[in-house]
């Protein structure tokens, strides 16, 4: 596991409290898991992604993430249309692990209210509670 | 919360960055920096290191012990020999598992069991309640002043064997067990693990020293794995986990102890266990199961779910708990399932090897439906979807060591072979190739294959004669003071050749009778052990006949051959050992210092304690001269009553003063093929000595009898034709042929030697007494060099020394100078031979043109009749055929 002070987190990026990073991309969002996330998940094995342009709200599950060990759903961060969805993270999920921010992104959303995004935690603020422990 | 155990081990988890959980209590390393995938895949090609001391050490003892385990335990620790483990199951009264664990033996007067760490307390509380029924056994709970390491995985071998000071390893058999210093610490070693791994071992020491050996093996290239891939691991191998496969299933039912695989493995019903404990039930569970297994299902309801492994087809992982579904039915939950990594593997057989990329599949263990066979489709619930999966056999296999090989479920394929109806192309193209093939091996290659011979020409001419296309059943007839009787006409040649072999053959070795219709030395000691059961039971016709009770013999891995063995020939005539459960065979004690030659002290302490009816010489891997004279000599001081048989398959035509004469040292029998280092076509004979008067000739009938019409109608007539002409060779050639042979082979020995290869044997008397050589290559390497070396065109066969655990897993090559030998070649040349055999295995020299130019010097066959000193009728045989 990392220490939290070697957990990567792009100040560009917005977080939510369930782990996922939003980044505003013009009207549209990219939305992934943390590297805290997966880190603390192991070596990802296994993703499920929703069908692309389906309609999720903020806070409803919209990803399955499996480890070796578990399973983790994820929580959409701001509520929106799937508009593109990761398809090479089917065949190869452990581009979560090795790249959370880039090759391991998860949907592209077009939310309901552009502005939801500057709801979402800070890198700051998402470290902060990191470092609270939850 | 109470704070959570921690082993000795415990800071170098937390140094190492392994991330830590609670398991069973137990603040345990799920996984390391390195994570579950890498973990796992490390084990399987190097070696991983697992802290399993937190696992449950009981020690039981006194003179009541073994009544203790009997009664708690569901294996047979009677069987249990020291020097050996046993795994087992602690059951409850109604044949569920209160745990599984493995109990060792290593000193006489001591057993050690070692139970799961999330049952420690429960079992220490359960077991002690049995206790006080047992007043002269006594329990200790060693888990906290004795640690356990497992190392694991095909480097594991040699990360040992590099870090012991002192003992040796465990042989190289399942479940052995051994003691080795390091530096000044003592360390107890098993052979077994937990991993599905063939090579693995645990380690037992003082917990103090525990850091320290911990330490040592990651400096020596071990992984520290934690218990996320400890679990893939297990269940990769399909090995039972308790809580998953073992003790309630997901609905909170108990899983009978037969629904597990390993049950049969690890229950005995044994009458030396008396009533033990889940006895009644563990019968019944045992009844159903053998039903289900034949279709049977009648009982059923007495095991209405096994365990099985399964594969996903589609998307997704099953995770333990899962529901089953086969059509719409519901048939039962997966135990426990993931995602787990593998190797990818490409060619086949022996030349299967790991490609070095990795691929992950979703598999595990499911409790279904009996009637469920492997291929059955199925479906399982994932999230509210049904995915596809279907039954597999296993997940991985151990049979080939050093590597546990993944063996991954494939559609079985709709290809058919074309199908050609070219008769005359097809006739030409066998025609070709075989010519081909005969040029090779008989005018390019260097064949040096101790089981092998070239006939000579005029053998080979006889063999293809009339006589192989018919028939001369016979038996000898009381009603004609025992003439022998011939079933069919035209016999009267090959009835005189039959005589005359006999006859040439029993004078070869000093013998009274021989037996020449066998075909093959296998099936001359599978009529041997045939004939002896029928001896035995010879008063006794009407109730089941009795099997032998003990035998004596070499085992496989010090050179004995499958034919002798309970595997092999000996199957249906070698009694199961109550005791042991197994086949009752034990073998010849081996020097320490030299494991290809028979302890003559402590086999004479074995047939003191075993009393062998039959004791078997002979080895297919064979440096030394066998102890005939030695074990005769104590027989008739003990007043044993035994026989021996010796096997001279090899050293058939090494008999007489150069080697050894098994008659004149006391053998009962001999059997042996004829075409190894003697002359012959491929058949076999036994031979025996007994008088007409001795009451063990009637065994000798038995031979006759169990061989016509016991194993053969038709005896193949032709190659006894040309095994006729071998045997009057061999009398004509014998000294100078086998004077020949031995001296080659200790030139040969030296001159490899004097190349740096490593030699076994004994070095003051050149290596070898036989015409065998060993030559010792690299752990598991030999496979690798005997296929080099026949790219270069030299043949020998890889073989496992007696310290590698399979043909697989073989360091060494067995080569044999007779064939060779027979077409000429001397010790000079044996020396150039082996400058080619050290380049080419060591040098990775190609040597193949120099070899074929070399063979074209000994294109011709010494120690026979030149056809020329016959042309007349050598030409009028050749216009016959």
């Amino acid at each position: 596991m990392k220490r939290i002070e070697e957990i990567l987190l792009p100040e560009e990026l917005r977080y939510s409290a369930d782990h996922e990073w939003v980044g505003p991309e013009g009207d549209l969002a990219r939305v992934g898991l943390t590297d805290y996330a997966q880190d603390q998940l192991g070596d990802i094995v296994y993703v499920e992604l929703p069908s692309v342009g389906a309609h999720i709200a903020q806070g409803a599950v919209f990803a399955t993430v499996e480890s070796v060990k578990s399973v983790s759903e994820c929580y959409m961060p701001l509520s929106g249309e799937v508009v593109a969805v990761n398809g090479p993270l089917s065949d190869n999920p452990v581009l979560l692990n090795q790249s959370p921010y880039g090759d391991g992104w998860m949907v592209l959303v077009k939310p309901d209210d552009p502005a939801a995004v500057s709801q979402l935690l800070t890198a700051e603020g998402y470290l902060a509670r990191l470092k609270g422990g939850v | 919360m109470a704070e959570l155990r921690k082993t000795v081990l415990h800071e170098k988890h937390v140094s190492l960055g392994a991330a830590m959980v609670d398991f069973g209590g137990w603040h345990m390393p799920l996984q390391y920096r390195t994570g579950i995938v890498e973990e796992h895949l490390a084990t399987r090609k190097g070696a991983g290191i697992f802290d399993v001391s937190h696992m449950g050490r009981f020690i039981v003892r006194g003179s009541g012990a073994l009544a203790f385990l009997q009664h708690v335990l569901s294996n047979n620790a009677a069987a249990l020999d020291t020097g050996f483990a046993q795994y087992t199951m602690i059951p409850n009264g109604r044949g569920g598992a209160l745990d599984d664990a493995y109990l060792y033996r290593f000193t006489p007067d001591e057993y050690l069991l070692v139970v799961n760490a999330a049952n420690r307390d429960a079992d220490w509380r359960y077991l002690h309640s049995r206790l006080s029924r047992f007043p002269e056994a006594q329990m200790a709970d060693i888990s906290e002043e004795m640690a356990m390491i497992s190392l694991q995985g095909p480097r594991s071998r040699s990360i040992l064997q590099e870090a012991i000071t002192g003992g040796v390893l465990p042989e190289p058999l399942k479940n052995a067990l051994g003691a080795v210093t390091i530096g000044e610490r003592k360390i107890l070693v098993s052979r077994t693990g937990y991993t599905g791994e063939p090579l693995g071992f645990e380690c037992f020491l003082a917990a103090a020293d525990a850091p320290w050996l911990w330490d040592l093996f990651l400096e020596k290239g071990a992984i520290p794995v934690g218990l996320g891939a400890r679990d893939t691991l297990r269940m990769e191998a399909g090995l039972p986990l308790f809580g998953h496969e073992l003790g309630k299933d997901p609905a909170g039912q108990e899983i009978p102890i037969f629904a597990c695989p390993l049950a049969r493995f690890a229950v005995s019903f044994s009458p030396l266990k008396g009533a033990f404990v889940g006895r009644e039930a563990l019968t019944t569970q045992f009844a159903a199961f053998k039903k289900i297994k034949d279709e049977d299902y009648t009982s059923i309801e007495d095991l209405p779910r096994i365990i099985m492994p399964f594969a996903i087809r589609g998307k997704g992982i099953a995770r333990a708990g899962f529901r089953v579904f086969r059509g719409k039915k519901e048939a039962g939950f997966v135990t426990s399932g993931t995602m787990v990594p593998c190797w990818k593997t490409t060619d086949e057989g022996l030349s299967t090897r790991f490609t070095g990329e990795r691929e992950m599949r979703a598999i595990g263990m499911m409790l279904v439906d009996s009637r469920l066979k492997k291929d059955d489709p199925l479906e399982i619930e994932i999230r509210g979807n049904r995915v596809d999966a279907v039954v597999v056999p296993y997940h991985l296999r151990s049979d080939a060591p050093p590597h546990a090989m993944p063996i991954i479920r494939r559609d079985p394929e709709d290809f058919q072979k074309p199908v050609s109806n070219a008769w005359q192309e097809k006739a030409r193209d066998l025609l070709e190739k075989a010519l081909q093939n005969t040029r090779w091996r008989q005018t390019e290659c260097i064949n040096l294959i101790p089981s092998e011979q070239t006939t000579s020409p005029i053998v080979r001419r006889l063999s293809m004669l009339d006589p192989a296309f018919r028939y001369a059943e016979h038996r000898s007839l009381r009603s004609y003071y025992d003439a022998e009787v011939f079933y069919y006409q035209g016999t009267d040649f090959i009835e005189g050749v039959e005589e005359l072999l006999k006859e040439e053959m029993a004078r070869y070795l000093g013998c009274r009778e021989v037996e020449a219709r066998v075909i093959s030395g296998q099936m001359a000691n599978a009529v041997v052990f045939s004939a002896l059961v029928d001896y035995l039971n010879r008063e006794d016709r009407k109730t089941e006949p009795r099997r032998i009770r003990s035998v004596l013999n070499n085992h496989m891995i010090r050179g004995g051959h499958l034919s002798a063995q309970p595997m092999g020939a000996l199957y249906n005539f070698i009694r199961i050992d109550p005791r042991t459960e197994k086949p009752a065979v034990v073998n010849f004690p081996v020097l320490p210092e030299n494991p290809y030659k028979i302890d003559m002290e402590a086999t004479c302490r074995i047939i003191n304690e075993h009393r062998p009816e039959l004791i078997i010489f002979g080895k297919s891997m064979v440096l030394y001269r066998e102890p005939v004279r030695e074990i005769r000599d104590f027989l008739r001081e003990q007043k044993i009553e035994a026989v021996i048989l010796y096997d001279m398959a090899h050293v058939l035509g090494l008999a007489g003063p150069c080697f050894q004469e098994p008659f004149a040292e006391g053998a009962d029998l001999v059997t042996a093929s004829t075409h190894k280092t003697f002359f012959g076509t491929q058949r076999g004979i036994v031979a025996g000595n007994w008088r007409k008067e001795e009451k063990q000739y009637a065994l000798w009938e038995s031979v006759e009898n169990r061989t016509f019409p016991g194993s053969v109608s038709n005896h193949h007539l032709g190659t006894l034709l040309g095994l006729l002409m071998a045997a009057y060779e061999m009398n004509c050639f014998r000294d100078d042929y086998q004077q020949a042979v031995i001296r080659n082979a200790k030139a040969f020995a030296r001159a490899l030697r004097d190349t740096g290869l490593q030699v076994a044997g004994d070095p003051a008397i050149s290596f070898t007494e036989t015409h065998q050589v060993i030559v010792k290559v690299e752990y598991a390497k030999a496979v690798e060099a005997a296929r080099r070396l026949e790219e270069n065109n030299i043949i020998c066969n890889y073989q496992a020394a007696p310290d590698e655990e399979g043909f697989t897993a073989a360091g060494a090559l067995r080569l044999g100078v007779q064939e060779m030998t027979r077409f000429g070649m001397g010790p000079e040349d044996f020396r150039s031979l082996s400058q080619y055999i050290h380049d080419a295995v060591v040098g990775g020299r190609s040597v193949r043109e120099e070899v074929t130019a070399f063979r074209k010097r000994f294109l011709a066959m010494r120690y026979c009749f030149a056809e020329d000193m016959f042309t007349d009728l050598m030409e009028k045989l050749h216009r016959l055929i």
